[in-house]
Parts: C-alpha cells; structure tokens; sequence
C-alpha cells in the first residue's frame, strides 16, 4: 500500500438481449456488469461474488465498457473489501434479480474505487422493467427465486447476472 | 457541536475545541461493506483525527482502518480538506482484518485440475479444508486474506455460472459442499477468486454461451427429449399411444365441425409456433403445408383413407396429399395438425414434426451439438441451478407455467399452453429423475436420438404403409427406428406384461380424453420412475385403489390419476386426491 500506483477500473457492460437468448427466455433482462481492475473482472451473482480475467465469463467480451478512471485503492485492500462485502449484502443468497443484482454490486464497487457511479441507465433498468406490467406479471416468479447456497432451493438467478 | 467525545490526547481535544471555533464540522458518511456511519468532524481535520474518531465509532484500531475517497487511499497525513471531502459526502472504509500471512498459499490452485473443463478436478481434489494446498499461482501479486478451508471451494462458488461449462455428475454435491462450508467461511471466497482453475474455468466462452442457448430453450428441446425417451423405452407404449390419439382424431373428425376445427387448431397453433420457430431456427417448414390447409375445404370423407400417408420427413410438398384425408392417422386433415391432446402435448403430428422440428436446421444443429457435446448436456442437467430451477418451478407449478408459457414457441397457442401446464409437473419430476438425466446427459443417448429421426426417414420412404401406426403421434423425432417395425407387431424391447402390445391399452376409444391422459400419464410415470416394463397403472395400482375405495375414495379415474401422478404412493396420493377437491 505504500506505492500510490494507480489502477485502471472499467465497467464492463453485458447487453444480454441479443439473439436467441432473448427470443427464448422473457426472463433475460437488461444488462449485465461487472467491474474490471487488477486485471481481473469482478461481479455478482448466483454464486456471490466472484471473479475471472476479464472476458472469461461465458458472456465472452463485454459488448461496451465504460472506463470509470483510476483508483489508488490497492488489490488486496480490495480483496479485504470485498470480503467483507461479501459476509454483508453481497452473500450470494442476497441476490435479487431486480433489486440486489450484478448492477448494483457493479454500481457499488465502481463508487468505492473510484467515487464515480456507473451510468444511470443501467442501475434504472430494473425498476423500469417492473414499471411495466409484464414485469410485475414476471415479479412474483423472480421474487420466488431465492438463491441459497444450500443449493437445494431456488434457482440461482442465472436471469440477469 | 462535535458530538467527539473526548478523546485521550488533550491535544485532540483542544483540536476539536479549537476546531469548533476556527472550523466548521461537518459531516462525513463513512460507509463500511457492512454499514455505515455519519461521523461529524472538523472540516480541516487531518485523516489522522478523521480515522481516530471512525475507530472509535467502529470499535477497530487506527491502523486497520483504511480509507477511501474518489479512489484515493487517504493517508494519515493528509488532511480532509486536501481530499475534497465535504459536508454530507461519504469516504469509504475498509478495516482490515488481522492479515493471515500467506497470499497464496491458500486455496485454489489446488484444485490441481488442469483443464478448465474438467470438473472432475473438483471431484478429485481433495475435499477435506486443506488450507495450503498448493502454490499460488493464483492471481495476483497481492496475497489474499486467509486460507481457503476448501479449494473447491471455487468450484462451488461459481454455482452461478461456472457450473455451466464444468463439472461432471457429481459436481452437484460438490458444490453444495463447497457452499456449506462458504457460508461458514466467507473469506474463502476471496481466494476463490484467486483460483486459477477457476479462472480458467471460465475460459471457455463459447461452450458456455451454447450453455445459455440450451438454458433458454432447454423447456423446449429437453421436454421434446424426455417424450422422445419414453417412446424409446417403451415403443409399444408410444404405438398404443398413437392408437388411441388416431382414434381420438377420428372421432373428433366425425365430430360436425371438427374438421374444421382441426384445421383451425393448425392455423392457430402451428403457425405461429413455428413461425417463432423459424425465427429461431430459421425456416418454417410448415408454411407450405399450412397453405396446403386452406384448400383442404372438403369435409373428411368419413371412411378410411387408404392412401398412404405423405411421407413426413420428405419435401414438404408432399404433405399437401393429405390435406382431405379423413383418416385414423395423426395427420388427419390437415397434414400436419394434430390435436394438441395430452399424448401429443404440443399438437404436432409426425409429418409436421419430421420435417419441422427436428429436421430444421437449427434444431438439428442444436440436436448435433448436443451429441457432440456430451459434456454440455452433462453439466447442464447436473448444474445445481438446474436441479433447484427444476424444484423451484416444479414447486411452483403456475410460475412454471407461466415462465413456460411465455416462451415463443408457445405463444399464441392456449391450447398448448394448457397442455403444457399440465404435463409441467409431470415433467419436472422427469427431469429430476435420475435416470432420465442420465439418460439425457449420455451422449450416445442422444445420438441414437438422432438415428431414430433417420431410421424414420428411411422408413418412410422404404416402407410407407407402415407408416400409418408408427406415427409418432407427434412426440418427438426422437422415435426408435428399430424397434419400430417390431413394435408395430407387438413385442417391443420390452414386452410389457399387460396388454400392452398389440391390444389398445386399457383405454377404450369411448374415453379417449380420459384413456390418453392415462396413457401419457403413465408414460410419463414410467419415465419418471425409470422402469420400462410397468404395466398398465390399472394393474400396477390395484392394490392401491383398491386400498383407495376402501378409504371413500370413490373416484376411481381420480385414483388412477392420483396414483399414477405419485408413483403409486397411496399417501401422497390421498393428498392429491384431497388437495383437489375444492376448499
């Protein structure tokens, strides 16, 4: 932590609604984050956080990424925080599909590296999408998928990750 | 106004006093992972008060606080001003945990698995919490908190999404494992994501996107599956089937107007499930053949249609020959209209489906990449997302439905959709079923599949009179092509001891609803419970409906159908039989 190198953070931005996905599933919503620093991607969901070089996920690439500039907060210090994001309200259990999702762990961890938030549209989608009426038809099934870590109920919201 | 209790240093303290005379004090949020704080503080406050005041509000010491700003650590030095940080702003906090030493040792690595598909790595490797069971290769420069209790632990941590692409059958337990002990020791995640197992894990984006195609239409492909696998275990059951569904068409021809209402049942529910289809897969074999309906004006002859029925795996042109046939076949009127009954739940009748569904380009490739994949399917149906999807929506049946019935590929067809909703919970149990997962998950399975589709192209054109009886009724394309011939004259693989062979099952055509149900139903059961050779529910449930009316329960249809939905479990059947009576 001496060293005030600075590291780059990127927002990787998923756009999930393209191609057959979306045609089979109404299920697919929005987009999908993550925050990439380190070299390493970081992001939220089913499992908890978790983390992959960047590009790794099955998602491939990222279809946009927006550079939210430059932390000096060192890797393990964001380790240290993220584990205790993790034993907080980002346990993979905690995962809501509208309202506790990728985006918003994307959201909150671009703010603590870099004091910048992510751009609106993403963190609005989930509220927009349950402004319509086929999103509070679907609300009743997300809200009964619940992620355990037990792994015997629920699905992991393999939706919007 | 600073609401700083006094600290120790009398120096502090005069700073404060002092600063509430020569600065104003403001209010900083100081938000942890976990919570947060609003701290008031003087606005020229060095970082060093600042952290002072937070440790005693987070009950931690001075020097495992860490702050951040806008991306800047904030050095005790410093003073908040320097930072830019203002009344109502909010700092991040970071209190370190008592550093255990080792980055790497911990976790990961361990897993020792070489490639990122091979999840039996997670198998393999140790299970036990070794704490240092491997180097670090991990990731990254920075050592990572504590010891990982359990390198598969990575494993189970990416349940989300790593699953997809990993793992092997046993995978599940795994990970269930693997997230037991996460929840008990959540610092392991943060290795985790060290792993570079794990890392590789993921490296397999292509596989792992086929993985969202086959998720997102697994409904789809998987139930058409399933059905496939029943006719192919038991073919005299699936040609009593089609008995009893080419008796139900008659019957519904010689019904005034059911004619037309089988041509409309085309129109509405085949043209728009494959023009989504199409969308998909990218033609609409039927378009053709649905022109073909609007010609057909003539009512069914009413006698048996002795043509030879079209061949359904041919051009589609040459489906336009039965487009007046008024015959027992599945065809019927309209070539490639089926009566979406329970048998054929999704109202397709063989020709249609030979020629669209599974012969379609894009089925097909999907069905190829299945029995090319074994490993895509495989882990697919062992993912532990899959096994809990399956729960959660068999536990809810009507989400399932609607879930279901939202797809395209249903949409614009009520009947289906109805269909479907019943057979849902059928269906989930089958695809909880072990067996038929192994089933699935066995790629010599699946392309037997694919040889079923061919050898019934090639009965087709070799031997079109038999054609008549081995009309799938529409199940699947997945029909067995050589017990075919047999089945048609009786034993089957499986000689069923009932009267299942060449005799219609125990469903007189009078109740044809009634008898498909059952027949599906039972199909179904048998599926589910993995036996081939069951007989007849009647049969195999006697002892429990008899046991049934000696209860009160009077209904023997519901009986046999509660019996048959439960597997024979009289208990869990009187609570259907219960739970459906209206309260």
């Amino acid at each position: 932590m001496a060293d005030r190198r600075s590291f780059n953070v990127k927002l990787f931005i998923y756009d999930l609604s393209k191609g057959l996905a979306r045609q089979l599933s109404p299920m697919m919503l929005g987009e999908h984050t993550s925050i990439v620093v380190y070299g390493e991607e970081y992001f939220f969901g089913g499992g908890g956080i978790l983390s992959c070089f960047p590009g790794g996920t099955i998602l491939g690439m990222s279809d946009s990424t927006v550079d939210l500039g430059n932390t000096e907060v060192p890797r393990d210090l964001f380790q240290e925080y993220l584990s205790s994001l993790r034993e907080s309200t980002y346990r993979p259990e905690k995962y809501h599909l509208f309202e506790h999702n990728c985006n918003t762990f994307s959201s909150e961890v671009a703010q603590f590296l870099t004091g910048t938030k992510i751009p609106s549209y993403i963190t609005d989608l989930p509220s927009e999408v349950l402004a319509t009426p086929f999103g509070q038809a679907l609300r009743p099934f997300l809200d009964s998928v619940t992620i355990t870590p037990s792994g015997d109920n629920g699905m992991n919201g393999y939706g919007q990750w | 106004m600073a609401e700083n209790s006094g600290t120790d240093p009398a120096v502090e303290t005069n700073i404060e006093e002092n600063a509430a005379a020569s600065a104003t004090i403001i209010k900083v949020t100081v938000k942890t992972p976990k919570d947060k704080e609003e701290i008031a503080i003087a606005e020229d406050s060095s970082v060093a008060q600042f952290k002072e005041e937070i440790s005693k509000r987070f009950k931690a010491k001075q020097d495992q606080l860490v702050l951040i700003f806008a991306g800047k650590i904030l050095k005790d030095g410093d003073t908040l001003g320097q930072h830019g940080i203002k009344d109502g702003l909010t700092v991040h906090l970071v209190i370190k945990t008592a550093q255990k030493s080792s980055s790497g040792s911990s976790q990961t690595s361990a897993s020792s698995g070489p490639g990122p598909s091979q999840g039996n790595t997670a198998e393999t490797a140790d299970p036990s919490p070794a704490s240092n069971l491997g180097t670090p290769e991990g990731s990254g420069p920075s050592p990572t908190p504590t010891q990982p209790p359990n390198i598969l632990a990575g494993f189970g941590d990416l349940s989300g999404l790593g699953n997809l692409g990993m793992g092997s059958a046993n995978f599940m337990e795994l990970q269930q494992q693997m997230q037991r002990q996460l929840m008990s020791n959540p610092e392991m995640l943060s290795q985790i994501m060290e792993n570079p197992l794990v890392q590789s894990m993921m490296s397999n984006p292509d596989l792992m996107r086929q993985m969202i195609v086959f998720l997102y239409s697994n409904f789809n492909i998987l139930f058409l599956l399933v059905k496939t696998m029943e006719l192919a275990r038991n073919p005299a059951m699936m040609q009593e089937m089609m008995r009893n569904q080419d008796r139900a068409l008659s019957n519904l021809e010689s019904i005034p107007g059911g004619y037309n209402a089988l041509r409309r049942m085309y129109t509405d529910i085949q043209e728009p499930m494959f023009s989504a289809a199409r969308e998909q897969f990218g033609n609409n074999p039927f378009s053709a053949l649905g022109g073909n309906t609007d010609n057909s004006g003539v009512q069914p002859s009413r006698t048996e249609n002795r043509e030879p029925l079209p061949n359904p795996w041919g051009p589609p042109d040459s489906a336009a020959t039965t487009t007046t046939s008024g015959t027992a076949s599945t065809t019927s009127s309209t070539t490639s209209s089926t009566t979406p009954s329970v048998s054929n739940p999704l109202g397709i009748s063989s020709s249609s489906l030979g020629n669209g569904m599974f012969n379609s380009p894009g089925m097909q490739s999907l069905m190829q990449q299945i029995s090319e994949n074994p490993q895509l399917m495989q882990n697919m149906l062992s993912a532990p997302y899959m096994r809990t999807m399956m729960q959660s929506l068999s536990q809810n049946p009507d989400i399932a439905s609607q879930v279901f019935m939202n797809n395209p590929l249903f949409a614009g067809n009520p009947q289906l959709q109805e269909q479907m909703r019943q057979q849902l919970p059928v269906f989930l149990q089958q695809m909880q079923n072990p067996e038929s997962l192994s089933v699935m998950t066995n790629h010599r399975a699946m392309r037997a599949l694919m040889q079923i589709q061919e050898g019934l192209q090639t009965l087709q054109t070799e031997a079109p009179g038999l054609m008549p009886s081995l009309i799938p009724g529409g199940m699947a394309a997945g029909i067995p092509g050589a017990p075919l011939p047999t089945g048609v004259n009786v034993t089957p693989e499986n000689p069923p001891p009932s009267g299942q062979g060449p005799a219609p099952a125990p469903t007189p055509a009078a109740g044809t609803n009634t008898a498909q149900q059952q027949l599906m139903q039972q199909m179904l059961q048998m599926f589910a419970g993995g036996n081939a050779s069951t007989p007849t529910p009647e049969v195999r449930f006697q002892q429990q409906l008899e046991q049934l009316s000696a209860m009160g329960f009077i209904n023997g249809e519901a009986n046999l159908q509660a019996l048959i939905a439960t597997g024979g479990d009289i208990n869990a059947a009187i609570e259907r039989l219960l739970g459906s009576q209206p309260s």
